[in-house]
């Protein structure tokens, strides 16, 4: 479990944040409600994408790839960062739109 | 020689190098000196011997299977590929009489579905069949079964379908079936229900497929095939898989919707009804999109194994690889109302799905780049399989650098729904998907057939291909520029777009001219064979290049490496002489070799099914039901159905039994059991992976219904008053309270006549009891099913309730068959434990649903 | 058909060639786009080159993990958040209202294969109906209410915006504006069943001075017909029931299922964008339109002589 965790940690994230952010946009559109919410949602997501990308970078720094949890967590360190990378960008909108 | 696994480094202790307590040092054993005993291969050999003659039809064996799959996801792409070519003649001047305007449409629609569904879906899910086993060192997918039975499903279906077109009653609303075009008001006849028939066929083998390959990958790896070493093609696989099981159940739930709607007149699309034809946009689109990566993993999966086989040296950035399948796999998810960029959405929205539509770009250029670093560090040989390989991989480029352009949506505004689209999404798929596709006939042909195919003509069917393709579709990006849009079945002279159309369709001849030379080359040298093939022509690192039978490999390596066909010096003698796990069977049974899902430790063996009528007949009959219930022939429709589950129980009546001995000797004296129950069984697995299939169509309807609520919400009626859910609750609580229970007593009991399975009966019963109280107290309420967009989605959500209740109720009544008859085992019996986990599941699916349409929006 | 229907070209590209505010802007884009797709289809293109065919130190550098990281990870993401940001910002530009009180406001209905057209007051009642053609006033942002009451459609102009569908049940705004005088051809873009791809229509772009008397004009039908064939057309329209499903404003015929006649005379075009407007098309459509495009709601009137035919021909040629 910890092993799939690490791995898809990011991920998981990214899903949260979009379907919040679907959620968010279906009940006030376009409205300052909806707007401020992407706010909060992104960066709620983006600080547990950065606490998921350190946590696997001292796993990995830990536990070598041999380990059952070292190569997942050498897998879900650039995962995690780009589901951060994605988590911005769909923040962005708030913003910009 | 000691028996039991034993344990290292403790399980799960921080720096743990075992998952579940076997300890990697076991497997110094191997490869193992000793002679093997005289008759083992023999032995072997007799129990995976395939049926001949007529019986042929009922072998299960991947082998067999996955060639008859490929074989016939071809087929369609050959049928759906004429289609285009008339297509193409009827559009290469304006006002072209050769195909009628309402034929066309009919092509047209047969063209996108035929390609989405019954080819490319099919076609990777095929090729899963065929290479994972091989590729893992499985002597089989974990139920063969299931796959003979999704492949026949598919096959007498699709067939089906596609005839329709011959009756003039093909569909007709375009692949994508928007309402209200494809509702009774405005498509009266049949032909929508034919495409409803079809989409039900592959959402069936799909859903299939993907709990074969979910377990398969997860379970059956070679040991010492940890994740780490899993040949990339599993992780496109395993990806792909999970993949359906989100995506498919949101148009499962829209085709049932749909026919709902126009059966029962059930309004969930109709506007003026409470309904909304978004609705089903999305639905099809959150499915819809994700499909596209549905088709394009695998493939590109299959592209970064033969671009390192083909280099001669290990994938470079093999970890990126991995990274870039699972992000797709999720941020797929995020993109499907791109599609939707132009029918009105709020601006936020249509914001981040086009920041997720870019950022879905990213995973795709690593794995470009991926591919070039490998080239350019290997020695590329210039032959077929590589000319492919590089020559999709540019097409597809350009497919995704047009992605990018449409993601922008200021400027989708003007290219959606106009013939760039067209050209954009044929790239893509044709780069992603099929040049890969014909790279992978090249390549592993020489794996099943006698002969390799020809280098000469593979050269021309290569450049035939490749100058087609670009001759059809790069000028098409102009045409749309020009304003021409999609779908349509003529033009008028005066809009210029002849010039354009005209190179499109000589193209389309150009391609089509390279795929019947490949025809060519199969019949001249395809030779199907298990034994004597051709062998690893190419050179590739990974398992399936092993010395190979029916029984795929004769004795299971341990893996120690990516490529070990490179890394581990005399793997395939010693494979071959049998040094490794399994070299004969142990129990003279089919078996296949259970090890944990990250790291492939041995666990316990599987006893495989043999060739079988039933799974053959249950796919005729599910088909015939289908069928003649959308020609109306509701009786013979019913009794075919019936004859259905009949066989498929008669099917599972074989699975599931004890053998002797309980543990057996898998080599160098490591001892595994032959019979496990719980979590690490491969049935408790699949019912995992099916519930979640289940779940995921339970949340589409409560999406449904949230969504209408959220358009129509002022329209709604009050629920039934709130005592009613006590009862309901009752029934549907305490029949998961009395399915575990059941599984508490079996432990305890030894009589096979009362106890456990009688009480799941109970359990069962409790269910229906509670569902029945359910459907009743809505009924009373007054709130009627065609009465808004309120009454068919809270019915619906009843009716997949009720749905799941009958099964429950089969399920119950079988068990207690099975018990009876002595074959439910003491203390633990997976049969039963898997019964007694979907009755529990139903139980709480039950009370959700009932609560939240009770209480939201009513008290909430 | 010889006679080219005026403003139906489509060279050169109409997404290139814009006439307007809100297709002008996208036009940039898609050029900026398209120069971006070139170039790194070059990029890739030169990388593979150097994979396959390259030799020494070249080819061994890009032969590394780092080069995935610079290509393929690094690269992307800045070209994109670029992208991405100049996109949503122009998304916000091409979305926001026109100035309280300065546009024109009409509305378009999609209908099965046909376009209604209502040309609205600033309370949103309508002034004038009329079909497949929209005229509007250069240099004016012209706000359209898209709507559908049978099933999806969506308007295009690829001169003077991009698409919006027109969904039932719901109200979608669409702003278009055209800056020079002339003819720009629509389509419906969204597969609407049976003949789809004969929905044209067009927008004619006036001088405001023009298209406000042009407006006066149409608030009142025109003249009654004086010679006597067109007289006799007039009755034959009537009596062959014509009446039931069409409009002419002044006359007993007020049926809505189809478009409004009151000013078909002066229509660019007939069947809806596809065949010029001139008798001989005309008597074609009415005596058989089902030959001319399939499947349209109009039935085919083969029981009227050819002579009967003219009569009526004449008569809605009248109609201007």
């Amino acid at each position: 479990m910890r092993a799939w965790l690490l791995l898809l940690g990011g991920m998981l994230v990214w899903a949260v944040h979009f379907f919040l952010l679907y959620a968010l946009a279906s009940l006030w559109g376009s409205a300052a409600p909806a707007r401020i919410g992407t706010g909060l949602v992104t960066a709620a997501c983006l600080a547990a994408n950065a606490g998921i990308l350190l946590l696997c970078v001292r796993t990995a720094k830990t536990h070598d790839a041999e380990t059952v949890i070292g190569w997942p967590a050498r897998l879900g360190a650039p995962v995690a960062a780009l589901s951060l990378v994605s988590v911005a960008w769909q923040g962005l909108p708030a913003l910009l739109v | 020689m000691s028996s039991a696994p034993i344990a290292a480094g403790g399980k799960g202790s921080p720096g743990a190098r075992s998952e579940t307590g076997f300890d990697p040092e076991l497997y110094r054993r191997f490869p193992t000196k000793e002679e093997r005993p005289e008759g083992e291969l023999a032995e072997l050999e007799r129990v995976w011997q395939a049926p001949r003659g007529w019986r042929l039809l009922t072998a299960v064996n991947n082998n067999y299977i996955g060639t008859f799959y490929v074989g016939a996801a071809f087929l369609f792409f050959l049928l759906a590929g004429i289609l285009a070519l008339v297509m193409r003649v009827q559009l290469a001047l304006p006002l072209q009489g050769v195909l009628p305007q309402e034929t066309y449409n009919q092509f047209f629609t047969m063209h996108g579905t035929v390609m989405m569904f019954l080819f490319a879906v099919p076609a990777v899910e095929a090729l899963g069949v065929l290479l994972l086993p091989q590729m893992l060192a499985a002597r089989d997918l974990p139920f063969p079964r299931l796959s003979a039975y999704a492949f026949w499903a598919y096959l007498v279906g699709g067939l089906c379908f596609f005839a329709s077109l011959f009756f003039g009653l093909a569909p007709n609303g375009g692949w994508f079936m928007y309402p209200p075009l494809t509702s009774t008001a405005f498509s009266p006849g049949i032909n929508a229900d034919f495409w409803l028939l079809g989409i039900g066929f592959i959402e069936i083998s799909a859903i299939a497929g993907a709990i074969e390959i979910i377990v398969g990958v997860l379970k059956t790896r070679a040991p010492g095939m940890t994740l780490a070493r899993m040949p990339i093609f599993a992780w496109a696989m395993l990806v792909f898989a999970g993949m359906i099981i989100i995506a498919f159940p949101a148009v499962i739930f829209g085709t049932l919707a749909l026919e709902l709607e126009r059966a029962l007149n059930w309004p969930f699309f109709d506007p003026t009804r409470g309904g909304d034809p978004l609705l089903w946009q999305h639905l099809f689109w959150f499915f819809g999109h994700p499909e596209v990566y549905i088709i394009f993993l695998p493939a590109a999966g299959l592209v970064s194994m033969m671009v390192s086989s083909l280099a001669k040296t290990p994938l470079v950035g093999y970890r990126l690889i991995v990274l870039a399948l699972v992000a797709t796999g999720f941020i797929s998810f995020g993109v499907w109302a791109h599609h939707m960029f132009a029918v009105g959405m709020p601006r936020l929205s249509i914001g981040f799905f086009s920041a997720a539509s870019m950022a879905v770009s990213v995973p795709a250029g690593i794995q470009v780049f991926s591919w070039i670093a490998t080239l350019s560090t290997g020695k590329p040989s210039h032959n077929v399989p590589t000319l492919f390989v590089v020559g999709g991989l540019v097409i597809f480029v350009m497919g995704g650098l047009t992605g990018v352009m449409v993601a922008m949506v200021p400027f989708d505004w003007q290219a959606h729904d106009s013939y760039f689209i067209v050209a954009h999404l044929h790239y893509v798929l044709i780069g992603g998907m099929v040049f890969p596709l014909f790279a992978t006939f090249y390549f592993w042909a020489p794996m099943m057939s006698r002969r390799p195919l020809s280098e000469r003509l593979g050269k021309w069917v290569f450049w035939l291909m490749f100058a087609g393709m670009h001759l059809t579709f790069l000028p098409m990006h102009l045409t749309g520029l020009m304003g021409m849009p999609r779908r349509v079945w003529t033009y008028l002279p005066e809009r210029d777009w002849e010039i354009t159309n005209l190179l499109s369709t000589a193209g389309a001849f150009v391609l089509g001219a390279g795929i019947l030379l490949f025809l060519v080359d199969i019949a001249r040298n395809f030779r199907f064979t298990t034994g004597d093939t051709a062998g690893n022509v190419y050179g590739g690192g990974t398992l399936e290049w092993l010395p190979n039978g029916l029984y795929a490999a004769r004795s299971i390596p341990v893996v120690t490496s990516r490529d070990p066909l490179w890394d581990q010096p005399g793997i395939s003698e010693d494979v071959e002489e049998g040094r490794y796990f399994l070299p004969g069977t142990a129990t003279g049974h089919r078996e296949t070799l259970i090890t944990s899902p990250l790291n492939a430790e041995p666990q316990f063996l599987q006893i495989m099914p043999g060739p079988s009528v039933w799974p053959l007949f249950s796919a005729i009959f599910t088909a015939g039901f289908f069928l003649l219930l959308t020609v109306q022939a509701y009786t013979i429709g019913v009794v075919s159905g019936v004859l259905a589950i009949l066989c498929v129980l008669r099917w599972l009546w074989e699975t599931d039994r004890v053998v002797e001995p309980a543990r057996v000797d898998i080599g160098a004296g490591i001892q595994v059991p032959t019979y496990v129950t719980g979590g690490s069984t491969h049935g408790w697995w699949a019912m995992v992976v099916l519930l979640i299939v289940i779940l995921m169509i339970f949340l589409m309807a409560l999406f449904s219904y949230l969504y209408l609520y959220g358009i129509h919400g002022r329209v709604w009626v009050s629920p039934p008053a709130t005592f009613w859910l006590a009862p309901v609750l009752a029934g549907y609580g305490g029949a998961t309270g009395l399915a575990l229970l059941a599984r508490r007593l079996l432990a305890r009991e030894t009589s096979t006549l009362w106890s456990p399975a009688t009480n799941l009966i109970f359990a069962a019963g409790t269910l229906a009891l509670g569902w029945a109280v359910d459907l009743h107290s809505w009924r009373a309420s007054g709130l009627s099913p065609e009465s808004s967009g309120q009454g068919a989605t809270v019915y619906g959500l009843v009716a997949h309730q009720g749905m799941v209740v009958f099964v429950a109720l089969l399920y119950a009544v079988y068990i207690a068959a099975r018990n009876s008859r002595g074959l439910v085992s003491r203390p633990r019996n997976t049969s039963f434990d898997l019964a007694t986990m979907f009755i529990a599941y139903c139980g709480v699916q039950g009370s959700v649903g009932a609560l939240v349409v009770r209480l939201f929006p009513g008290v909430v | 058909m010889t006679v080219a229907v005026e403003g139906l070209s489509g060279w050169p590209p109409p997404v290139l060639d814009p006439a307007g505010p809100y297709a002008g802007s996208v036009t940039a884009l898609t050029w900026v786009l398209i120069g971006m797709a070139v170039a790194v289809l070059l990029i890739v293109l030169a990388a593979l080159y150097i994979a396959l065919f390259g030799k020494g130190e070249l080819r061994r550098r890009l032969g590394g993990e780092k080069v995935i990281w610079i290509l393929g990870i690094a690269f992307p993401t800045v070209v994109l958040t670029g992208l991405l940001v100049w996109g949503l910002t122009l998304t916000r530009h091409l979305s926001a209202p026109a100035a309280e009180g300065t546009a024109l406001k009409m509305r378009v209905s999609g209908e099965m294969w046909w376009w209604r057209v209502d040309y609205l007051d600033e309370a949103g009642s309508t002034l004038m109906a009329d079909a497949n053609e929209l005229h509007i006033p250069v240099g004016r942002t012209v706000e359209i209410e898209l709507v559908s009451p049978d099933v999806v459609h969506s308007f295009w102009v690829p001169q003077l915006s991009g698409k919006l569908d027109m969904v039932p049940g719901r109200r979608n705004l669409i702003r278009i504006q055209a800056d020079r005088p002339g003819t720009y051809a629509g389509q419906c873009a969204e597969y609407c069943g049976g003949p789809h791809a004969l929905m044209g229509f067009m927008v004619i772009a006036h001088e405001p001075a023009e298209w406000a008397r042009w407006l006066a004009r149409r608030r009142a039908p025109p003249a009654a017909p004086t010679d006597a064939q067109a007289q006799r057309g007039g009755q034959l329209f009537l009596a062959a029931g014509c009446g039931a499903c069409h409009r002419i404003a002044g006359t007993p015929a007020n049926g809505l299922a189809g478009p409004d006649l009151t000013y078909v005379g002066a229509r660019r075009t007939l069947g809806a964008g596809i065949l010029p407007n001139h008798r001989g098309t005309m008597m074609g459509w009415i005596g058989d339109s089902q030959a001319i495009k399939p499947g349209n709601r109009m039935p085919p009137y083969r029981v009227l002589s050819a002579e009967q035919l003219e009569a009526i021909a004449v008569y809605l040629e009248g109609r201007r």
